[in-house]
């Protein structure tokens, strides 16, 4: 087996850099918010150094960006990238806080050898703009300990990574304080010369763990992994160094997002229907802005579209802190109907779709219904609105039968105020509704109004007179 | 002839009256033989507006473009309603054979949320016909409506009031509505493409109560008592 290893020297530097649109200098402070962390290249060179004290910092950039370290937001980050780096490699294990390890030997195969498959990895960091360490080992520690010292090779061949371990310090080979105290009093300074003790003088003069440590780098012990797998669900957060006031700032990092999206769909070829937006402001509740498409889609572009619509409506309440994105319901992917190969013919489904979708977005999904009958003999109750949904070539049934009927219906019974000038037919009574206690019970008649308008009136028990519909 | 009026007569860029010119322009025929023949054989225009001004609804206004919605919707293409008055009717439309998987009714707060889901509507390829009750539209706005229904090929017809006759707008057809003597639909065309306007017809209607033509009420004694209402 060989092993792949990712140590992320500044991820949470890196993941809030590349969602900001202006290149102020940035830094990361401990949560305490005393210490500089880690500081980005243009803060570095104003000279503003990790374990610096803030203040100290302030006093030499003023404008600095400041974000403090959180370590449930780095998790969250972390396994953003293994999500990512899943697509490549099956076999991922999670090291937090920084590190990813990724089982690399199967892989050689599939890419055409070790170098592609480094090339691969690298090529991914770039376009993600993050900064990584690579490092090859034979074994999950191996890889670990050449990573972070950040001089990884990429070889295959186990006596060079040995000797690349050899020349490691006792520092870098993370050791515990007090083992790497009393290997030093025995006279030991490198990894190496701790390699080329005997085990059983190891174990008795150090100790057990120690013993078991050094055989794990070697790879004389089993170090099991249990490997990560990425979860059903699409979550992706941003959070912002300084609260968004315009949505047009929103919309910036959204861009990256979706597109991530749309690459993430892409890959498990599916498509969803329904995003949820979640706003963080500083002093009230989160906004939540549920997006849906009317059908299956996976373009950011179409989604871009129908949040920014959606902000347009919708004005932010509060300056936004952080936006998360995530999708829930995936479904499956079908190819477009009705598209020739030329793609010349335009897709009627999609258009619809889109169209449909946008409309949603601006009006707000109640403002567009589809009707149908319903089996009742009360007016009012023979027909329904429901949202609008496509419904694929439903066979329709024989409505022929129905009872004649106005096209309008009036949507509260009006009050008859002059005599009709002529009748036609009736009555006829339509009584019903005993039995859950909306009871109707009225005699229809058709009739001609001085207005010339065709009218469906009725007579209900109290003998009041009533126009119903119109026979438009 | 002055050499100017030559020169424009020439370039062809004054209409005259006495040449009939039949138009390119596609269109839907109404279903309604009568009133086809009247709009010089082709029907309600496609990628313009068409106005229909009437004073109260039910003199069969739905009725005239039924057998446009009954067409549309089995052809796979969506009918749009925009703010109707009252509400359509589902079993009244399904009886009528029209696919109501294909009918949407929108209904808009104000008149930008109008304006824009109209040329949402008419622009895109998915759209049959689009039926609105605007309320008041500025000329200008009307105007904006026309090109967007340029934009798309669909027939889009709006219901007004029949007062706004007087005034002048840019839809390609105007159509004024009026109830006939016998439950018929009086259609007094306002102007149209390529002619002269002024024509009348009236198109029976008596079918949509089913109401057999006849002169006299079937029933002579109407349930109403004299002094009631």
């Amino acid at each position: 087996m060989l092993w792949l290893y990712l140590h992320f020297p500044h991820l949470l530097l890196d993941h809030i850099r590349r969602s900001r649109e202006n290149e102020g200098a940035l830094a990361v402070v401990e949560g305490s918010g005393q210490k500089v962390i880690q500081a980005c290249p243009k803060a570095r060179a104003q000279g503003v150094r990790a374990g610096m004290r803030l203040k100290t910092a302030i006093s030499l950039v003023p404008e600095l960006g400041m974000v403090r370290a959180d370590h449930q937001q780095e998790a969250r980050i972390l396994e953003d990238q293994a999500r990512w780096l899943y697509r490549y490699a099956a076999h991922i294990v999670l090291v937090p806080p920084d590190g990813l390890l990724a089982e690399v030997g199967s892989l050689q195969r599939l890419y055409g050898g070790l170098p592609a498959v480094w090339q691969t990895v690298e090529q991914g960091l770039n376009e993600r703009q993050l900064n990584a360490w690579i490092g090859i080992g034979h074994t999950p520690l191996s890889a670990r300990l050449i990573a972070r010292t950040g001089k990884g090779e990429c070889t295959a061949d186990k006596g060079h990574i040995l000797r690349a371990l050899g020349q490691m310090s006792l520092m870098a080979a993370e050791f515990e304080d007090k083992t790497r105290t009393r290997l030093q009093r025995i006279g030991l300074n490198t990894l190496g010369e701790v390699l080329a003790l005997p085990s059983n003088e190891l174990a008795r003069r150090l100790s057990p763990e120690t013993l078991a440590y050094v055989q794990k780098i070697q790879g004389n012990r089993a170090d099991p992994k249990t490997p990560w797998h990425p979860p059903h669900y699409f979550r992706q957060q941003i959070d912002f160094v300084q609260e968004v006031e315009q949505s047009q700032g929103l919309l910036f990092s959204l861009q990256r997002i979706l597109s991530e999206l749309e690459e993430d769909l892409c890959w498990r070829q599916q498509d969803t229907d329904s995003l949820l937006l979640v706003l963080q402001h500083r002093h009230e509740e989160p906004t939540r802005l549920r997006v849906r498409t009317s059908g299956p889609e996976h373009r950011s572009e179409t989604f871009l579209n129908l949040i920014r619509l959606r902000l347009e409506q919708q004005p932010l309440r509060a300056p936004v802190l952080s936006l998360v994105l995530s999708i829930r319901r995936f479904l499956g992917r079908e190819a477009g109907a009705g598209r020739d190969l030329l793609g010349e013919t335009q897709d009627l489904n999609e258009a619809w779709h889109t169209l449909i979708s946008r409309l949603q977005a601006r009006l707000g999904e109640a403002a567009l219904q589809q009707l149908s009958p319903q089996a009742d003999h009360r007016p009012e109750r023979a027909w329904s609105a429901s949202e609008v949904l496509r419904r694929p070539g439903t066979r329709l049934p024989d409505y022929t039968q129905l009872p004649r009927r106005p096209l309008w219906l009036l949507r509260g019974p009006q009050p008859l105020t002059a005599a009709p000038s002529r009748w036609f037919s009736g009555p006829e009574r339509i009584s019903g509704g005993w039995w859950d206690g909306q009871r109707v019970h009225r005699d229809y008649y058709i009739a001609q109004l001085d207005s010339g308008q065709l009218a469906w009136v009725f007579r209900d028990v109290r003998d009041g007179w009533f126009v119903h519909g119109w026979f438009g | 002839m002055s050499e100017i009026l030559n020169t424009l007569m020439q370039d062809a860029r004054v209409w005259q009256g006495h040449q009939h010119i039949r138009t390119n322009q596609s269109a839907e025929p109404t279903g309604y033989q009568m009133l086809d023949n009247q709009l010089g054989g082709i029907g309600w225009p496609r990628g313009a507006l068409s106005e229909c001004l009437l004073n109260a609804p039910g003199i069969g206004e739905l009725q005239l473009l039924l057998p446009l919605m009954q067409r549309l919707s089995h052809s796979g293409k969506t009918v749009f309603w925009i703010n109707p008055p009252h509400t359509p009717y589902a079993p009244a439309f399904a009886r009528e054979g029209v696919n109501l998987d294909q009918v949407i009714l929108i209904h808009t707060e104000d008149e930008g949320d109008l304006l824009w889901t109209l040329e949402n509507c008419l622009r895109s390829p998915v759209t049959g016909l689009v039926m609105v009750w605007p309320g008041k539209l500025a000329a200008r706005e009307i105007r904006r409506l026309q090109l967007a229904a340029e934009a798309g090929s669909n027939v889009c017809v709006l219901f007004r009031e029949r007062r706004y006759a007087e005034q002048n707008s840019p839809a390609a057809l105007r159509l004024e509505l009026a109830p006939g003597e016998h439950q018929d639909l009086r259609v007094n065309v306002l102007k149209r493409r390529g002619s002269w306007p002024g024509q009348c017809c009236s198109l029976a209607m008596h079918h949509r109560a089913d109401l057999a033509f006849q002169e006299a009420p079937r029933i002579v004694q109407g349930p109403w008592s004299g002094q009631a209402g």
